[in-house]
């Protein structure tokens, strides 16, 4: 996915290449075809290409404005009363590592509220977890 | 890069007090990194002015926005988009930046939310220092990498002076003294002889002497 955008204006003369001040447009001619090519971690998003352009084909409102990237996905703990998103599975593993007893997972909410309490509304002959309403 | 610091609430509030609808703008370079004017401050600054206590009648709408650099007049033009009503825009920009954003939206008033500080460097995680002062005639090849002019509190060329105490500078305890810094330096490099030269007064024409500085660079190419 590239923030770089260009319109059907745009004819390949390359001017956005020659004129970016940080090397963060190339081009490869290859196969009888041209592809413009665009490095968003050189880009200092100076706009030079997008005044440069003799065609107006820049659409630099996508390096104002792009979209979010997704990076990593991970699992999550939650909170065994109320289902709360807390952290993620693998900081659970490395904290625990660094304490001497379980921690239950619980939201701060919950967490302030008397343990027991929490353990009554969880316990089987009560149901099913559910709010605790403390 | 451009250092800058936020001017006080009260200040603020004050400077706003007398508009209806105004718009918080964060500047995403220099200001951003910087920890001054990003997209983070503008949100938290419209959340702190929000306060009525600042205000005798009703506090002023507000909205916060961030555009990627207040500073380049035509993209400034062609992108930036300002909601209908508003009748101010509080800029978290440089200098530079409220100068230009003042131009552009003429006769929209612009008004300055930071105090542009200083050219710095990182040196710590949340501690920007002082590095260069712009002065148009770079010496640092000849003090090691070093500035006198931004680093010494006197910006002597011929240093150090006699406030000068075990590597700090009588001004502060925690501010090195740019002429011990230059000479330790300079003698691990073997260059002393860079030390004894006598430095002739500098032209100062190059600095602000001459009036406000321009630079024009060509564009490297046009094709037809």
């Amino acid at each position: 996915m590239s923030y770089f955008k260009v319109n059907e204006h745009c004819n390949g003369c390359l001017a956005c290449v020659q004129n970016c001040p940080a090397n963060a447009l190339d081009y490869l001619d290859q196969g009888g075809k041209r592809r413009l090519l665009h490095n968003m971690t050189l880009c200092a998003r100076c706009g030079n290409c997008w005044r440069v352009c003799p065609h107006g084909a820049v659409e630099f409102q996508h390096l104002l404005h792009g979209q979010w990237d997704e990076v990593v996905t991970m699992d999550l703990v939650t909170c065994m009363v109320c289902g709360d998103p807390l952290h993620t599975v693998d900081l659970g593993k490395s904290l625990g590592e660094k304490l001497t007893r379980e921690v239950n997972p619980l939201c701060p909410r919950h967490r302030r509220a008397q343990s027991f309490m929490v353990w009554k509304q969880l316990s089987p002959d009560k149901g099913t977890a559910g709010e605790a309403g403390l | 890069m451009i250092v800058a610091k936020t001017k006080s609430i009260e200040e603020i509030a004050s400077s706003i007090a007398d508009f209806e609808k105004v718009l918080i703008i964060g500047c995403g370079s220099c200001m951003t990194v910087c920890l001054s004017g990003g997209d983070k401050e503008a949100r938290a600054l419209a959340r702190d002015l929000s306060n009525p206590d600042f205000y005798r009648g009703d506090p002023p709408s507000l909205r916060a926005d961030t555009f990627q650099r207040q500073c380049e007049r035509d993209l400034l033009k062609a992108y930036l988009r300002i909601p209908e009503g508003v009748n101010a825009i509080l800029s978290l920009a440089c200098g530079a930046g409220v100068q230009t954003l003042a131009d552009v939206l003429d006769p929209v008033p612009v008004i300055p939310a930071l105090n542009t500080t200083f050219l710095g460097a990182l040196d710590e995680p949340g501690l920007w220092r002082e590095k260069c002062v712009g002065c148009g005639d770079c010496l640092l090849t000849l003090t090691g990498g070093i500035c006198p002019l931004a680093r010494c509190a006197k910006r002597l060329l011929n240093g150090p002076c006699g406030g000068s105490s075990k590597g700090k500078c009588e001004i502060g305890e925690d501010v090195d003294c740019a002429w011990h810094l230059i000479v330790e330096r300079l003698a691990a490099r073997g260059r002393l002889e860079d030390y004894e030269k006598i430095y002739a007064p500098r032209d100062w024409s190059l600095e602000k002497g001459g009036g406000p500085r321009s630079i024009r660079h060509a564009p490297r190419q046009f094709p037809a």
